[in-house]
Order: C-alpha cells, then sequence, then structure tokens
C-alpha cells in the first residue's frame, strides 16, 4: 500500500471526526471489533487495528490483511443558558472518523504496516444567534495520522512494537460573531497544520493462552498552523466604518494546539477458546493543554495605510489569549466477545471516561464532562478470510453545568455561562480482508 | 468489500440519524415568583428608572427602562403583571425631549447635541415651545392613565416632598419630564409623594436619591442659589423624604417590593472620561513649558491652584478645554466643570450617609434592598463580560453608558435589571430569569 495512495484517502475520505471517545476532542475509535467491546484493545491482538492500540502486539496478530472502518458519528448537544430561556440546540452534523491499516510479515515473527486514523477532532454547530455567538459559532478540528510500523516477536509469549506517528493532515476552522457596535460581524480563523512527527509504541506479553497483557505509549504532537487566514465578514460600512474596522486588519494567524501523549495498559483474558474479555486504563496527558493562543499578522488595509501599529489586529490586538489549564484524564474501558459460531461473533462492551476540562473552563467548542460509554458489535465471517464488522457506541455525557461567578472567579469570561448535555450515537462499519 | 462497505455505510448512517433522534433536555428549573406577587408592578424613581439615556427621553430607550425589562421578566413567572404602562411620547413626537447622538465631526466619532443649530438632528421632539418657570423647554402632555413606570428624570427626595421646595413653583411647574404627567389641577398642588401614592401595587421597586448628590456632583460641586435642589440634600430631609417615599408605597411594610442605594457617582464616565492627566497632557504638546491645567476650586483660600489626579472634570469641560480654558492660572477651568477633591469627597461621604437611611428605612419597611453602590462600584473597577462579550464603564466604547456620560445604554439598563432580578430572587425565593445584555444595544453608531 502506498503512502501516497492512503493519504489521497484520508483527505477525501476520513473527513472530519466528532468529539467521538475520550475526554477532550480525542476519539478512541481505533478498529471495529474494538469498538464493539468498549474500546479495548491494548491488551489484545485481535487484528490489523493493534497498530492504532498497541503496536507491540501486530506481530502477534496471525494473518497478514488489510482494513478498513468509518463511523457514523451523530452528537446530540444541547445548552441553557445561566439566564433561563429556552434550551439550544446544536446543530446536527454526520461525521465520519475512519480508519486503515494495512500489515504483512510472518506470523508470530515480525511485522510490517502502515496505518491511517484520526486520534484527534471536533466538529461542532450552535444554533443561529445562540447565547454563546460570540464565544463560538462553530469548530471542526480535525487530525490524520499515518503510522509506518514495525512489530517483532522476541518469542511466542512477547512482542514489541513501534511506529511512527505522523501528523500527515491536521486543520483547525474556528468561527464565531464579532460584537461589533454597529451589529454582529463574524470572524472565521481557517489553517491546516505543518507535518509534524511522534512516536507509537508498545510491548504485549502472552504468559499463557489464557492471559495477554500490553502495554502502549503514543507520544504527543504540536499540531502548529502557521499562516492562518483571517476572514471577516459583516464588518460596518456606514459612516462608523473606519472607526470601527481599524482593529480588524489581520489577514493571517499562528496558533498551537497540542495533541496530547497518551499512556495505556490493558489485559486480555480467553477463558475458554470462543471468549475474550478485556480491561484497558488510559490516561490521556491533557495537562499539556494550557492556553490557546493565536498570534495575527498582516494587513487587509482596514486601518487605512499600514503600519505596524495597524498591523495584525483582531478586535484591536495583535494576540488573543485563552485559557484552557486542561487537566490529564483517566479512561477505563471494559468488553468482551464471543464466538457464537464460526461465521458470527459477538461483542459488548462499556466504558467511563473522565473529563479532562476542569470547573469554570468549559468551553462551547469542548463542553466535556465525564463520559458512560455503552458498545455492542459483531462481526460476520462468510469465509475464513472475509470479516465483516459492524459496531454500535453509545456515549452520554454527565450533565456539565458553568455558573457566571466561575467563568469571573478563573478569568475565563471568554466563554459561556450555562448548562450543557451531549449524547453521541456512533454506528460503525469495517471490512477486513486477511491471508 | 468496496461493495459492502458502499452499501451498508448509508444504512448504518441512517440508523445512526434514527436513534439519534433522541435530543438531550435539560432540566432548567421553572420560573417562579417565590413569595412575591408582581401582578401589579409599579416602578418609582429619578430618570434611571424613566429610561433616560444619551441626556434624553426619548421612546426607544424608554422601551428598554429597567422596569419594563422587569416588568418583562417578572412575567416569566406567572405572576407577572398583565401590563405595564409607560408614559412614553406621541409617535410622531418619539424622540421625546431629544437625545444626544454620535456622529462624524471632521472625521471622527463625536457626540453631538440636538439644537437649533443643527435642526434638532432631525429629531421628532415632543416641546410645545413654551417654557417652564424652570427655563427648561414644555414638553406635550402625556394624557393616558398614570403609568406604572413613574420614573420623573431629575427628580430627587427633596424635591419629591412640597414641603421642601423652599419658596419656589411647586416642583410639578418646575420639571417639564413631571409636568407632562399631570393635569392642569394638579400641576400647582400634587407632589411626587402623593403622585405616587395613587397607586396600589403588589410589588415595586424604588431607585429615589441619586439626584440628591448627583445634581450638586455635576454641576462641578457649585450649587445655584435659584435652584433649592441643586445642593447636596442634607440628611434630615433626606430622611424624611425617602421615609415618606418608602412608607408609601409600602403601605408600612405590607406591600412588597425592593428599593436600590445609590451608586458612588463619581465613578460614572461623566467624571472619568476627561482626566486631569490627559488635558495637561494635550497643553504640554501645544505649550512645551505648560506645567499643567489651572482649576477654579471651591477652596475660599486657594480658589485657584494646578489639578491633581484627584481633581475630576465634567465630561462637558471638553469644549471649554478646547478653547484654551485652564491652561494659565488668569484663564482657570470654570468651577462647575471640576468636581475637585474636597467636593468629591464630599459626595462620597453624602451618599454614604444616604446609603446608610436607604439600607435602614427598607429594613423597617419589610423590602429588599438592591446594592447598586457596591454592584457599580464592581462595574466600574472591572467592567462585566457577559457570554463572550467585554463591557465596561467606558464612555461610548464600553456599551453600559450612554452619550451624556451619566445614564446607561439600553444594555445598561438590562444590566441593572439583572442585578434587580438577583436581589428579588434573593429575599424572595423567587426564580425570575435574567436577560441575555448582548441583545440590547449599547452606544448606535452612525451607519
Amino acid at each position: 500500500m502506498m503512502l501516497k495512495t492512503l493519504l489521497l484517502a484520508s483527505g477525501t475520505l476520513l473527513g472530519s471526526a466528532a468529539t467521538a471517545a475520550a475526554s477532550g476532542f480525542q476519539i478512541n475509535l481505533g478498529g471495529q471489533q474494538n469498538i464493539g467491546m468498549g474500546g479495548v484493545g491494548v491488551g489484545l491482538s485481535l487484528d490489523q487495528a493493534a497498530m492504532f492500540y498497541n503496536p507491540g502486539a501486530l506481530a502477534m496478530v496471525r494473518a497478514n490483511g488489510v482494513q478498513v472502518g468509518a463511523n457514523f458519528a451523530l452528537a446530540r448537544g444541547a445548552y441553557a443558558s445561566d439566564n433561563g430561556g429556552a434550551q439550544r440546540d446544536l446543530q446536527h452534523l454526520l461525521v465520519t472518523p475512519f480508519n486503515l491499516y494495512a500489515a504483512f510479515g510472518k506470523a508470530g515473527k515480525y511485522k510490517f504496516g502502515v496505518a491511517v486514523y484520526t486520534p484527534y477532532g471536533s466538529q461542532l454547530r450552535y444554533a443561529d444567534n445562540w447565547e454563546g455567538r460570540y464565544s463560538l459559532t462553530e469548530i471542526n478540528l480535525q487530525s490524520v495520522y499515518v503510522q509506518p510500523t514495525f512489530s517483532y516477536a522476541f518469542s511466542p509469549q512477547f512482542s514489541v512494537g513501534v511506529g511512527v506517528t505522523m501528523l500527515a493532515y491536521g486543520s483547525v476552522n474556528l468561527q464565531k460573531d464579532l460584537p461589533l457596535p454597529t451589529g454582529p460581524a463574524h470572524l472565521t480563523l481557517d489553517g491546516t497544520t505543518k507535518f509534524q512527527v511522534g512516536v507509537n509504541a508498545g510491548l504485549y506479553f502472552k504468559p499463557s493462552d489464557k492471559l495477554s497483557l500490553g502495554i502502549s505509549y503514543r507520544s504527543k504532537i504540536d499540531a502548529q498552523v502557521k499562516g492562518g487566514n483571517v476572514s471577516y465578514s459583516g464588518l460596518a460600512t456606514g459612516a462608523s466604518a473606519p472607526a470601527v474596522n481599524r482593529g480588524f486588519t489581520a489577514t493571517n494567524f499562528d496558533a498551537t494546539l497540542p495533541l496530547p501523549a497518551m499512556a495505556s495498559v490493558g489485559i486480555g483474558i480467553m477463558p475458554t477458546e470462543k471468549l475474550t474479555i478485556g480491561f484497558d486504563a488510559s490516561l490521556v496527558f491533557w495537562s499539556a493543554y494550557r492556553t490557546l493562543d493565536f498570534a495575527f499578522s498582516g494587513n487587509n488595509g482596514n486601518g487605512g495605510t499600514a503600519t505596524a501599529a495597524n498591523t495584525g489586529l483582531v478586535g484591536g490586538s495583535t494576540t488573543s489569549t485563552s485559557k484552557r489549564y486542561y487537566q490529564d484524564a483517566l479512561a477505563f474501558r471494559v468488553g468482551g466477545q464471543y464466538k457464537a459460531t464460526d461465521q458470527l461473533i459477538l461483542r459488548l462492551g462499556s466504558a467511563y471516561d473522565f473529563a479532562a476540562v476542569k470547573d469554570g473552563y468549559v468551553t462551547p467548542e469542548t463542553p466535556d464532562a465525564d463520559r458512560y460509554i455503552a458498545t455492542a458489535g459483531l462481526t460476520y465471517q462468510p469465509n475464513p478470510h472475509l470479516g465483516i464488522d459492524a459496531s454500535f457506541q453509545f456515549e452520554r455525557f454527565a450533565k456539565r453545568s458553568q455558573s457566571q461567578s466561575d467563568l469571573l472567579n478563573n478569568g475565563t469570561t471568554d466563554r459561556v455561562a450555562g448548562t450543557y448535555r451531549t449524547d453521541i450515537f456512533i454506528p460503525g462499519i469495517g471490512v477486513r480482508y486477511s491471508f | 468489500m468496496n461493495r459492502i462497505f458502499k452499501y451498508s455505510a448509508p444504512a448504518l448512517g441512517l440508523l445512526g440519524l434514527a436513534v439519534g433522534g433522541c435530543q438531550p433536555n435539560i432540566d432548567a428549573p421553572a420560573a417562579a415568583a417565590g413569595t412575591a406577587d408582581f401582578t401589579s408592578y409599579v416602578a418609582v424613581g429619578n430618570s434611571l428608572t424613566s429610561g433616560y439615556s444619551d441626556g434624553g427621553l426619548y421612546n426607544e430607550a424608554q422601551a428598554t427602562s429597567y422596569p419594563a425589562i422587569l416588568a418583562q421578566q417578572f412575567g416569566k413567572t406567572g405572576k407577572g403583571p398583565a401590563s405595564f404602562a409607560q408614559p412614553s411620547f406621541a409617535p410622531a413626537q418619539q424622540d421625546g425631549s431629544g437625545h444626544v447622538k454620535l456622529q462624524i465631526v471632521n472625521g471622527a466619532l463625536a457626540p453631538v447635541v440636538p439644537s437649533a443649530a443643527n435642526g434638532y438632528l432631525g429629531e421628532k421632539l415632543a416641546a410645545t415651545g413654551s417654557a417652564l418657570a424652570s427655563g427648561q423647554p414644555q414638553l406635550a402632555a402625556y394624557t393616558g392613565a398614570q403609568p406604572d413606570n413613574l420614573g420623573v428624570p431629575g427628580i430627587s427626595v427633596l424635591s419629591s416632598v412640597s414641603a421642601f421646595t423652599g419658596g419656589l413653583a411647586p416642583y410639578g411647574l418646575l420639571n417639564p419630564f413631571y409636568e407632562r404627567l399631570l393635569t392642569a389641577a394638579e400641576k400647582p398642588s400634587k407632589d411626587y409623594v402623593t403622585y405616587i401614592g395613587q397607586k396600589t401595587p403588589t410589588f415595586f421597586t424604588c431607585w429615589m436619591g441619586n439626584n440628591d448628590v448627583l445634581t450638586y456632583a455635576s454641576n462641578g460641586g457649585v450649587a445655584s442659589a435659584a435652584d433649592p435642589f441643586s445642593n447636596l440634600t442634607d440628611t434630615t430631609r433626606f430622611g424624611i423624604g425617602y421615609r415618606a417615599i418608602l412608607g408609601t408605597m409600602s403601605k408600612k411594610g405590607t406591600v412588597a417590593g425592593i428599593a436600590a442605594n445609590i451608586p458612588n457617582v463619581t465613578g460614572i464616565p461623566y467624571f472619568t472620561t476627561v482626566t486631569v492627566a490627559a488635558v495637561a497632557a494635550a497643553f504640554k504638546a501645544a505649550n512645551a513649558a505648560s506645567p499643567g491645567v489651572f482649576i477654579q476650586t471651591s477652596s475660599t483660600t486657594t480658589p485657584v491652584r494646578l489639578a491633581t489626579s484627584a481633581d475630576l472634570l465634567t465630561l462637558t469641560a471638553q469644549a471649554v478645554v478646547a478653547t484654551g480654558a485652564g491652561s494659565t492660572p488668569s484663564n482657570p477651568l470654570p468651577n462647575k466643570y471640576v468636581l475637585d477633591a474636597d467636593e468629591a469627597a464630599a459626595v462620597v461621604a453624602r451618599t454614604i450617609q444616604l446609603n446608610a437611611i436607604i439600607a435602614k428605612t427598607a429594613r423597617q419597611n419589610k423590602v429588599a434592598l438592591a446594592d447598586m453602590n457596591t454592584f457599580f462600584t464592581t462595574v466600574a473597577q472591572q467592567g462585566v463580560a457577559f457570554n463572550a462579550v467585554a463591557n465596561s464603564s467606558a464612555f461610548v466604547s464600553g456599551n453600559l453608558f450612554g452619550l451624556d456620560g451619566v445614564h446607561p445604554t439600553p444594555r445598561g439598563y438590562a444590566l441593572l435589571a439583572n442585578e434587580f432580578i438577583r436581589n428579588i430572587n434573593n429575599y424572595y425565593g423567587a426564580s425570575i430569569p435574567t436577560v441575555n445584555i448582548n441583545e440590547y444595544r449599547g452606544v448606535v453608531f452612525p451607519q
């Protein structure tokens, strides 16, 4: 499989990804078999998706193969203002996190593979004219990792793997309204990220037929936007235009968004030939995300003749800083599968994710909360080479409230007080072909 | 393989849509009136209550007076007033007394006061052409029944009681905003305490006393000999007047309501926009030898001296400074454009005394107290960020104060309404929803 082909596929098919799983804007949708089991996978060697969950387990995957999977995440969000009044519903966007794996090698000895997946992302669009329009109206964050991977089994009990994670594509699109004295205007920040490299590595240990253990670590990558595009609409047009618009001269922005590191441990238990149970615990190092900073540059002439003093202004300032102060977040997952017949495998799972966003720091772009997750899935195998996997994941966010006094106390008044609730429904489908 | 994917993807998407049909609900607490009954609401007060803004009373600003916003929010509890009447002007006279507008002057934004010279800015005024005994132009009479918003611009506690008019004509013949509300027979005889006593509300708001310090302060600490209401009101007469007003409205503690106290007026843009430092810098730019700003003070020992940062210049001083006043000891900034440090201290001290009377009287009459002084001080110092919009007490750009530098914009009034609601909710165990102040305008910019 050529890298170029994969990149093309990612560009056209991956699209965006909803805030689908795990806290913050992390997405834990690596493979359809794993999703059906509550998202476990660090201590298992089910299929080529091991490259996502634990590269160390790849060498233990019996067959060579390719597989592709996609999810169709539909978030249902609601917001109620601190001031009372009608509940606001988010506009619903169907987004499709996607993954693709191919691996070849000598069974039980070594494997080469390549993985394409979307570990972080978010897409939200709020109702028109909602209360928080001056904080956010729409966001679309995307990231696509391409990960060439090598895994080696030292013995039938122990294998290691390492992958080079490459931020092949990343984009940010942030939109909000501007509260001008002449009426609301609209600001769009749009940019793509620079190519960055990190690592995804893991160990896998299988002391017996009935037990397996895994550890994996995926490093942080900073998604850096240089020279992103700043655009406005609805700026003042009348007599006040020179006075009002001169604070909006920037044409470009720079920003950095950390895609944090994650460490996981997992256990697999196979009490019988037909039954597999997995437990995972993950820690995402969200504390790397402290502030979201924008530096603006360029001059569109709104401030008259370009000078150093009137260049790079958005709202009269050349920078903007928004406090995030995320906290490291744990997630616990459990799930199992039962091989009912040679053609049919059934799965169930559950997970609990702790929120990365602290009280008083909830933003409309990530109305994060502790999440309860329930999953189910099945595989239909018409023949030993072909597997069709279906999964369904449901996520319920705990109700999250943020008061105006919280915002004032934390100096985070660039967001809105109120209560958020979200449910996400994620059906998924995948196809595996092994040989 | 691809075919399977192609056919199943839309089906799964539809499945997602189907199961995703259930929208999460947030069970917000329902609006409730608590122990209060808002079915008949009356507002007593001065210009702030009437909805006065930009140096005038006009229909558009009046429509967003804080009592109008309160009445609307009271309605959401199910125990609100069926109607809330305000003494608006006829549509053909919608600009009422006329109001200041922001216009482009010499390429820059500047507040422009309506006058005969500028054709009253094209405003539809309600002036009859006659003048009152006070010299102010008479306004067209309000002919409806007694309104529920009883706010009268310019009225003070002192001028609410006929016994305090000090030999001048009755207040109903002096104040055009009060005069227009009265019948011909009432004008010479009916004082404000009697006028508000004609209403029998189930709930009232009372915000009186501001003009008992503001009139003096805004005139740079200069009291007019001809106007008995232009000095700081003494505590004795304020106490008598305030007890009469609150006793009348609460029917000696049997009618629920809320009283608001007097904000420290030295924090309003009228006194904070033109600073001694800025004027001194302008003088220095014109003449490098300029030692600073010379002001006339109320002190008899040093009637003229160099201003310090403790002296407050009025917003109206701008035009006089432009003519060179204040640049030399022989041409000082006249007293009425300067609230000097002594005068400012006197105003603050009197405000504290009067607020003590307000607090005690509110307690005696068993009504809630809105501490607008503390609230305003916080706003003046820190501004107010609301749903990600920053607002401050800065002139024009701060969104909260209108072009007279004293009175709020509709957004400022919405902010005040929210503070009233917060206090009412606390005192009466109610849960009246507040408003999104960003939906109310700040200063109107020329389009």
